[in-house]
């Protein structure tokens, strides 16, 4: 495959290029003066940490994101700004992450919607229907064009976009933002050789992707983007999967000040405040054993899908596992609703925040109070006074920007906001605190002061489990880190072994880091 | 917080009794015969039952929900009741219990429909729609005429009267609402209640029983309409299938009036009091101006659309103090810390 899809490059031309684009947001740069060259018939990756700028970049060629300064050429017209419409007409789709079908459509009409067939204005649905059975026969896919969309594993209905890009709007440029994530093992197979037919029919695919390997396996050239520059596009015919993984992450980690000097937040010996034991839930991790001792930070590194976030809600009782043992100071519970979870002393900081976290339309004083109620009242007799003392002490200890206690939570900033569910759930004295993405979507500074918060005033009294879109802040903050990969612990690293890139290998499978 | 941003944020969060005492100024120029003693206590008697009916509406609002079937809890409550103290049951109830029998049975077609909605997951909507329906039917075929006469204690509540000509019926609706009031702002039942309706989701995942609290919210509510039932029972002397027939729909006007939101999360007990005041204040001034009872329907209708305008007015208006409150105060320090430097 390589030689023939070289010579392909070197034959055709420039089919898509970006010049010195810059995307700037209010207090952060996304994308600073990135050059992209996608050659015509080429399969174009392009790999980066969390935060790196590949949505953004795939969001401006798509025409969604406008850039804030640079060129782009479509072949040889020049554009200073694309939006869907044009960028559709110019033959570009796009394939995001989160599959958007219409669920009680078929699959034949979430094939050709936006693009019916018709004959008089009047839609040919037997056309539309053998159309669609063609398709899905070229693709090897044994899917029923009537069936409808909701009886699809998630898996399937990621196919059916890809399939809709390729086949039904005919593009020349597809983007697979990070397709594989929502596929299983048997569709990815389908995926690449779907992949294989196109690129033989002269089109051109720029795949996003998290996994080396796959990258490796699948593209010509990949494109490496950190800290929102491109580093470097190569062959992948230089590259091997350590290679690709030191360029990514860059040069060696920057050991800060916080990490270099503290030692562990925990003392070894002492006995275990949770323990979990064959953690077990179908289809989203298997056997999870480990043990968090109080004052501890533990990690848990993994990809999207690795079952980090769901695990986290198992102990939580908010989906609750099927099997195994969680153990709370020695003793067994069953944990099935997060009432019994907070009884316990577990408390879980979801990683959807706006949806789970806040309660946007209450005020500051409303949200931080909300667990921490029964030590301000007595017999159900809330003591405004002390609620109101309380709720201060919070915001001071935190330093959460707030005009006053009775502002809205909606009209604080992200880190604001993150740092009142930060003080709502600590607000308890919780014996265990589980952190889902604690820095997800808050800016640098916010973003150092909640890890701060978590190293220096909640592992004082609890232990602490943390999630984390970046493997940086896991080196920061962690103790220890397991890593997890398809549902399952595959490696442990404790504090003196981390390193970013052995991590990065880790996450994607690799077992051969296990440093014992 | 400055003094003045204090005064302007309770004029804020109490903008329907500012409403009110606009109105009602401006009534007294206007409207004869409407700042009499008789008149004022006949505004809020007559406003008693659509009260009961508002608080009833905006609790469910405020958990972030509609319950349509209170209007027909209204007949069915205190119906089935007296069905059974005088026909169906063996023995004759005394009026008391009767009282206590039309509260049990609001309060158990509310749980009926609160478990239905928590635990299975039907659509508020749909559920209290077809219980509007449902009940009313019932309540048609089982009181073809209406009943009565009614004990003299069971009519009480609605028709008795106390010192200064005063209807009962007043203190009692009071009494409910500053209960009510009271349990959301400073107990923790009513704090988890009111977090229910500001974020189902989160408040869940924090920890908090919410299918508890959305059926007590229908319990709540179809109690509220069954002593709505007793106090209309008792204003006209006898129990008639129609009672209550299209209040449903001014209720969410008084809520909204308020300060609920079909969001939930918001409003308060006293609000809606006021709300269903103004309410009662308005169609009271039309009749008195000698306006056409259609006419003082539709002004109602134009009533719910004035106060969400209103409402999201008062949102901006309230988060723009805040904003300029925090601005203030940011610059304040920066000026502190340039202060800090120069001294240093």
């Amino acid at each position: 495959m390589p030689v023939s899809a070289l010579n392909a490059v070197e034959e055709a031309g420039t089919v898509l290029r970006l010049h010195q684009i810059s995307k700037i947001y209010p207090g952060t740069v996304a994308l600073h003066n990135v050059n992209l060259n996608v050659q015509k018939g080429e399969v174009h990756g392009i790999i980066g940490k969390n935060g790196a700028g590949k949505s953004t970049l795939v969001g401006i060629i798509a025409g969604m994101i406008s850039p804030t300064e640079g060129e782009i050429f479509i072949e040889h017209k020049r554009f200073t700004t694309l939006t869907r419409i044009i960028s559709k007409k110019e033959k570009i789709s796009i394939v995001t992450q989160d599959p958007q079908v219409i669920l009680d459509l078929t699959v034949a009409e979430n094939l050709f919607m936006g693009d019916y067939i018709c004959h008089n204005r009047l839609v040919n649905w037997k056309e539309i229907y053998s159309r669609a059975e063609q398709i899905l026969k070229k693709a090897n896919l044994h899917i029923n064009a009537r069936a409808k969309a909701a009886d699809l594993s998630i898996s399937e209905r990621q196919l059916l976009l890809v399939l809709k890009a390729f086949y039904v709007e005919n593009a020349r440029v597809v983007i697979l933002d990070e397709v594989s994530a929502s596929l299983s093992q048997k569709d990815e197979q389908i995926l690449y050789s779907i992949i294989e037919q196109i690129k033989a029919n002269g089109n051109t695919i720029i795949f996003i992707s998290h996994r080396t390997d796959e990258l490796l396996k699948v593209c010509d050239r990949v494109t490496v983007l950190r800290d929102g520059k491109t580093i470097v596009t190569e062959s992948c015919l230089e590259l091997n999967q350590e290679k690709l993984s030191s360029l990514i992450v860059g040069e060696n980690f920057k050991i800060s000040e916080r990490t270099k000097g503290s030692g562990p937040t925990c003392d070894m010996n002492e006995e275990p405040v949770l323990s979990v034991e064959n953690l077990t839930r179908l289809g989203f991790y298997q056997n999870i054993t480990f043990h968090l001792r109080k004052g501890e930070i533990l990690g848990l590194a993994g990809l999207r899908g690795s079952g980090r976030t769901e695990i986290l809600k198992g102990i939580a009782g908010i989906e609750p596992a099927e099997g195994g043992l969680i153990r709370v100071g020695g003793a067994i519970r069953r944990l099935t609703h997060p009432s019994q979870a907070l009884q316990e002393g577990i408390v879980y900081l979801p990683e959807d925040r706006e949806n789970e976290g806040i309660l946007g339309t209450l005020s500051v004083r409303e949200n931080l109070i909300l667990n921490a109620l029964p030590a301000v009242s007595r017999g159900g007799l809330v003591n405004k006074a002390r609620e109101r003392q309380f709720t201060a002490g919070i915001i001071e200890a935190l330093g959460i920007k707030t005009a006053s206690q009775e502002q809205e939570v909606n009209q604080l900033s992200g880190g604001n906001k993150q740092k009142v569910v930060v003080g709502r759930i600590s607000a308890t004295l919780p014996k265990v605190v589980l952190l889902d993405e604690p820095t997800k979507g808050v800016d640098i500074s916010a973003k150092e002061s909640i890890l701060d918060i978590v190293r220096e005033k909640l592992s004082k009294t609890a232990g602490i489990i943390m999630t984390s879109p970046g493997l940086d802040d896991l080196i920061m903050v962690c103790d220890r880190i397991l890593i997890l990969y398809r549902g399952e612990i595959t490696g442990e690293l404790s504090r003196e072994n981390f390193s970013e890139g052995d991590l990065y290998l880790a996450v994607q499978g690799n077992r051969k880091t296990n440093p014992s | 917080m400055p003094k003045k941003l204090q005064m302007q944020l309770f004029l804020l969060n109490n903008l329907i009794w500012v409403i009110i005492a606009g109105f009602f100024i401006l009534n007294v120029v206007i409207t004869p015969k409407f700042a009499t003693y008789d008149n004022l206590v006949n505004i809020v008697y007559h406003s008693a039952i659509m009260s009961l009916l508002v608080l009833a509406q905006g609790l469910v609002m405020i958990i972030g929900l509609l319950d349509l079937s209170i209007e027909s809890i209204l007949a069915f409550a205190p119906g089935i009741a007296l069905l059974l103290a005088t026909k169906w049951l063996p023995v004759g109830l005394d009026p008391v219990t009767c009282i206590f029998l039309t509260l049990a049975v609001g309060a158990l077609v509310g749980l009926f429909n609160g478990v239905f909605i928590a635990k299975i997951g039907v659509n508020p909507f749909l559920q209290s729609l077809s219980m509007l329906i449902m009940l009313r039917g019932v309540v048609l075929f089982l009181v073809p005429f209406s009943i009565f006469p009614l004990a003299k204690a069971y009519t009480y509540a609605g028709q008795g009267r106390m010192a200064g000509n005063i209807p009962v019926a007043i203190p009692i609706i009071l009494v409910i609402f500053i209960i009510f009031h009271f349990i959301l702002q400073y107990t923790t039942f009513g704090r988890y209640f009111v977090a229910t309706g500001g974020n189902a989701r989160a408040s869940f995942v924090s920890g908090i029983n919410t299918s508890k609290m959305v059926i007590w919210a229908f319990v709540i509510s179809g109690m509220l309409a069954a002593v709505a039932g007793l106090l209309a029972a008792g204003r006209q002397g006898s129990i008639s299938n129609s009672m209550g027939d299209g209040m449903v729909m001014l209720s969410f006007a008084g809520a909204i009036l308020g300060g609920a939101s079909l969001d939930g999360g918001k409003g308060t007990p006293l609000g809606m009091l006021g709300g269903a005041l103004l309410l009662g204040m308005i169609s009271n001034s039309l009749n008195l101006l000698g306006v056409n009872v259609s006419l003082v329907y539709a002004t109602q209708g134009a009533l719910i659309f004035l106060a969400i305008v209103i409402d999201r007015v008062r949102e901006k208006v309230r988060n723009h103090l805040l904003h300029q409150e925090q601005v203030k105060k940011m610059l304040h320090q920066e000026q502190q810390a340039a202060n800090q430097l120069a001294a240093g």
